[in-house]
């Protein structure tokens, strides 16, 4: 472990902070990444034909990719370093500094400068330094902070026309207006050191490489080294001429960059590709064994919800080259075998070439979770009236991690809240109160029985959301705020469009757009709550207020007529209009509620987002019992899915029903279908025309797994022989065996078709 | 209101009962016996009382709320006499597990089409439609014949999976109502018909005739039971249809299945006194092989 416990760099990291702590936040970032770099670099295994490993420190800076429970930002893994500490094998000489540093970083940590930062209302309702490992990160609340600046999608385009000579030229340009105007040079100053670092990230390898190959004993790797080597050195000094640079550059701006996110690769290698593979500089082969070194380092970096790799789809120049390309990563894909990353996006649109959506369709029926689909034809003019920008600009538009949407290289978006939806229910049928923790969380708005119509109980919850959603809205704003007074992110400024021009930072005013996005869970069982209150107390008047809050109090014991009674209501998912017409009402009011924070705050756009991943079944537990007869810390539906088994007419009246919440007003929805494997061998052409139906009638997305319940059975049973049964969780694909137990279990009880 | 039927199931999103993806209604009511029955529920035309004995956990709610004595819950037994039941539904709403059903429900044409109508563009993106299945669907002739019609006037492609066994008038009348017809054809003497369920053929055979000289879409659908008709006596009796009548769409032959027996003692029927085998895995393809010898080419597993 002697790794772990030498903190020679994040001392030295550390202390070239605090000794640029008065100097401009450029130069000391800049600073402090060529500590970083190449410091934390890793070394090329055998078989890597890319170069592009690292090795985080427990102090560091990272916009997205920093170590797992260490926010963003300026990090400080405290846990981390007092294990280390606890071990007690830090070298002597750094044993007091190590203290010291923990201390320092304590404060001046991006996550702390945010916390510090909160207003009197945020206060009571944030909860503030409680990171803890998963799954137990999420306390009983209601709204919840998310540090991190995900969805990095910088200029890949760009760096690949201008390689890093070009960027520096250009810069330097900047730099000299700059400094003849009066402007602040010192940004482009700072980015000039963020382009050596780079560039001395590629000569770092370049030289790992030749080492190698001078050792290695196998002529073919010996060959495959050295022509790594020539790569990046070529990057080093040039603009990148061939595919594999291309390649090899953009895959290291990524990794010192911080990003989690590689974007329209097609677009930014599409015409390399095709180029060298006509002119015989590269075999489709060679081209493949390339990508599937990428996917090895992609699935060894990144984590599971992140890793998007984005191909076909509207607005990419030169088409016919980009599908090219396209297929080569459908390819790799299904060579690579299964595999939990990259998340492979397939966007498309009527009229685009039909093989990619084949391969994409036999891809799937052979078991593979990717790619995931995305149908421009909704997404397009979705996002264009969500984000209130043109259609233009809207073909831009990527899905990110577990599905949120943001704008390639123009806009930025983090998700930096979670809203319980479920949650704010409990409290509205409590005066506000979290009968589980017996704490005030949200507005007093009465009891369930003083309410006379469920109009007025309905309006009560909307109050409450909206007070959640506020909150959330300015903590978003004042995590930009925050992380702008801190730190320029050098690399996402030198690749994010305006910023250059306008010789600012990314979140100081440099990009176009600013914006932000909420990731809402357990809207669905709201809704069916809804309806069971609506038809049971206030319409047919069957149960009193008082009795259901009795029942829901005592997790239904005692209470099984009335359970029965809710677990028969109408419930979404049946394309039964008492139901759907709950859900939509709910789903549009949240998302224009959101959508709308946009006139209150800075923020060019801040929209909801119905994502999934495992915490639809982690924010559940924190939930008491609910009046669509879910027990007491059970899970959520994921997204806006039927909760498990809820939908039993059929998958027609599945998707008739999940079309009619609106795509137009939030950034993004997540749609599971998991397709028996039968279906898929037996009836491609009906399953075919199912998704067609689905994506012609509105269908933004669609998440498809193929697996029988038999498998996933078993798998409970005897998990070591099921290591390679893959589910998709919405936002992400994981090994069903490693899954927490509950989580297992709300995927069994999800419908297969 | 509209015509009025009794519905024991609507299937959205059906895979299995023509092309396309369909929506299938399944009517109550059989005038046939078939020793095979796999959907013992459908034979009676009213509804009835379906017990889920699994789910029962003997809490006595049921036999409180019957008016008619129908439950005695005991501590290790729930005994039903079905007999005194008018499917009042009194103790289906006061059993909190589920246990207690009504299997099938008054439903009228209008309703059925709303349910219908909702999945047109599934029929229209996968040549899907609607289908009729029972049951034997033309018991309730009336109502299916509304149904059907209303459909074609929406030009909703239109399947009836019939055993034959309806009176050659009323076979005929829905007859233009119908796009494909899903014709079963269980035995091949009269002798063996009459005594696997109960009925003869001859009507059965007169119905075909009609429909295909009429130039009607069919599909043969038989039911292979192993022991009963899967012999070369049936087999011949199959490929001298098809030799008859070539313009046949296709043969299916439907394996046996044992899921029908299992449902008896829910709705009060005594457990079945034969002992029908289950068809192994590849034996299915010796009834192919058994057919391609005779030189029956259009059949297939359905
Ligand atoms: S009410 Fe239901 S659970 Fe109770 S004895 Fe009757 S059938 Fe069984
Ligand atoms: S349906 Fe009515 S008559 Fe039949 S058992 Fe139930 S309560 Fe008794």
């Amino acid at each position: 472990m002697t790794k772990i416990d030498d903190f020679s760099m994040e001392l030295k990291f550390t202390e070239t902070y605090r000794r640029n702590l008065s100097e401009h936040i450029a130069l000391r970032e800049a600073r402090c990444l060529q500590v970083q770099f190449p410091a934390t670099l890793g070394t090329i295994q055998e078989g890597d034909r890319l170069a592009g490993r690292t090795q985080w420190g427990w102090v560091g800076f990272s916009p997205h990719n920093a170590p797992p429970n260490c926010a963003y930002g300026y990090f400080c893994h405290e846990q981390k370093i007092i294990e280390a500490v606890e071990r007690g094998n830090i070298p002597l000489e750094q044993r007091d500094g190590v203290m010291e540093m923990l201390h320092f970083w304590k404060k001046e940590n991006s996550k702390a400068k945010v916390e510090a930062a909160f207003t009197p209302k945020m206060l009571p309702v944030l909860f503030r330094d409680e990171i803890v490992p998963l799954p137990y990160n999420f306390k009983p609340m209601i709204a919840q902070p998310i540090y991190r600046m995900a969805g990095v999608f910088v200029d890949y385009q760009k760096l690949v026309r201008l390689g890093l000579p070009g960027l520096r030229q250009e810069v330097t340009e900047y730099r000299d207006k700059a400094k003849a105007s009066g402007g602040d040079h010192l940004l482009f100053e700072g980015m000039l050191l963020a382009i050596q670092v780079l560039a001395d990230t590629c000569t770092h390898f370049q030289k790992q490489a030749e080492q190698q190959a001078r050792a290695c004993p196998d002529p073919q790797r010996v060959g495959q080294l050295n022509q790594l080597a020539e790569v990046l050195g070529w990057n080093a000094a040039r603009k990148p001429e061939t595919f594999y640079e291309a390649l090899q550059l953009s895959w290291l701006y990524t990794l010192v960059s911080g990003s989690l996110e590689l974007g329209r690769m097609d677009v930014y290698l599409g015409d390399l590709y095709v180029n060298d593979v006509e002119q015989g500089v590269i075999t489709e082969d060679e081209a493949l064994s390339l990508m599937r070194s990428l996917w090895k380092l992609i699935n060894q970096l990144f984590r599971d919800v992140d890793g998007r790799i984005i191909i076909g789809g509207r607005g990419r120049p030169n088409e016919a080259n980009a599908d090219q390309f396209a297929l080569l990563a459908l390819e790799t894909t299904r060579t690579y075998g299964k595999a939990i990353l990259p998340q492979l996006t397939l966007r498309f649109y009527e009229g685009m070439n039909p093989r990619l959506m084949e391969q994409a369709l036999a891809l799937i029926g052979e078991g593979h979770t990717f790619p995931l689909l995305y149908n421009d034809d909704v997404l397009v003019p979705g996002v264009a009236n969500a984000y209130e920008v043109s259609r233009e600009a809207a073909e831009q538009y990527m899905p990110l991690g577990c599905g949120e949407i943001v704008l390639d290289h123009v806009g930025f978006g983090t998700p930096s809240g979670s809203l319980n939806v479920l949650k704010a229910l409990d409290v509205t049928l409590r005066d506000g109160v979290d009968h589980i923790m017996g704490k005030r969380l949200g507005l007093p708005t009465g009891e369930l029985r003083d309410f006379h119509t469920f109009g007025d109980f309905f309006a009560a919850y909307k109050k409450q959301l909206a007070f959640f959603i506020e909150i959330l809205a300015d903590h978003e704003e004042l995590e930009y705020v925050e992380s702008g007074k801190q730190a320029p992110y050098l690399y996402l400024s030198l690749l994010y469009d305006d910023c250059l021009p306008r010789g600012k930072a990314i979140f100081s005013g440099g990009i176009r757009y600013l914006g932000g996005s909420l990731e809402s869970f357990g809207t669905v069982n709201a809704a069916d709550s809804l309806t069971a209150i609506k038809k049971l107390v206030f319409e047919d008047k069957l149960i009193s207020a008082d009795r259901l809050l009795q029942a829901l109090n005592a997790n239904f014991a005692g209470f099984e007529k009335e359970r029965h009674l809710m677990v028969n209501c109408p419930k979404y998912g049946n394309d039964d209009a008492y139901a759907d017409d709950i859900m939509v009402e709910l789903h549009d009011f949240i998302c224009n509620t959101v959508r709308d924070q946009r006139k209150r705050t800075n923020l060019d756009w801040y929209l909801n987002v119905l994502i999934n991943n495992k915490q639809n079944t982690i924010l559940g537990r924190w939930v008491g019992a609910t009046a669509d007869g879910r027990r007491a810390g059970g899970p959520m539906a994921n997204a806006n899915t039927p909760a498990g088994g809820n939908d039993k007419k059929g998958i027609t009246a599945l998707i008739n029903s999940i079309v009619k919440p609106s795509h137009a007003i939030h950034a993004g929805a997540v749609q599971n279908m998991r397709f028996g494997y039968d279906f898929f061998s037996k009836d491609k052409e009906k399953l075919e025309a199912t998704l067609a139906t689905y994506f012609k009638k509105g269908g933004a997305q669609a998440m498809i797994t193929v697996i029988n319940k038999g498998d996933l059975e078993k798998a409970l049973v005897e998990p070591e022989k099921y290591q390679d049964v893959f589910v998709r969780i919405g936002g992400f694909s994981a090994r069903y065996v490693d899954l927490p137990r509950d989580v297992q279990l709300e995927i069994l009880s999800r419908k297969t078709y | 209101m509209s015509e009025q039927g009794i519905v024991t199931d609507i299937q959205r999103g059906s895979l299995r009962d023509g092309p396309g993806i369909r929506t299938t209604i399944f009517l109550k009511g059989c005038p046939l016996r078939c020793l095979w029955c796999h959907n013992p529920e459908a034979i009676s035309p009213r509804p009835q009382l379906f017990f889920t004995e699994d789910r029962c956990v003997r809490c006595g709610a049921c036999a409180w709320a019957c008016p008619k004595d129908v439950h005695q819950v005991r501590s290790g037994s729930h005994e039903i006499d079905f007999g005194k039941c008018d499917s009042c539904a009194l103790c289906v709403d006061e059993c909190n597990s589920n246990g207690l059903r009504i299997v099938g429900k008054a439903m009228d044409v209008d309703a059925i089409m709303a349910e219908v109508m909702a999945d047109m563009d599934f029929y229209l993106n996968s040549g899907g439609g609607v289908t009729l299945s029972g049951g034997e669907p033309l018991f309730q002739h009336s109502f299916s014949l509304e149904i059907l019609r209303r459909s074609q006037q929406a030009h909703i492609h239109t399947c009836v999976e019939t055993s034959g066994f309806v009176a050659p008038a009323k076979f005929e009348a829905v007859l233009p109502a119908v796009d494909l017809l899903l014709f079963d054809y269980k035995a091949t003497t009269d002798e063996d018909h009459r005594s696997f369920t109960g009925v003869s053929n001859q009507q059965i055979l007169v119905n075909l005739d009609a429909a295909y000289q009429l130039g009607k879409a069919i599909i043969l659908r038989c039911p292979i039971i192993p022991g009963l008709n899967d012999t070369t006596d049936h087999f011949r009796g199959i490929r001298a249809l098809d030799q008859k009548y070539p313009r046949l769409r296709g043969i299916e032959l439907m394996p046996y299945h044992d899921f029908g027996n299992s449902k008896r003692p829910s709705i009060g029927l005594a457990e079945t006194p034969l002992d029908l085998r289950v068809p192994g895995e590849t034996e299915p393809n010796r009834w192919l092989e058994a057919l391609a010898e005779l030189g029956c080419a259009k059949v297939r597993i359905g």
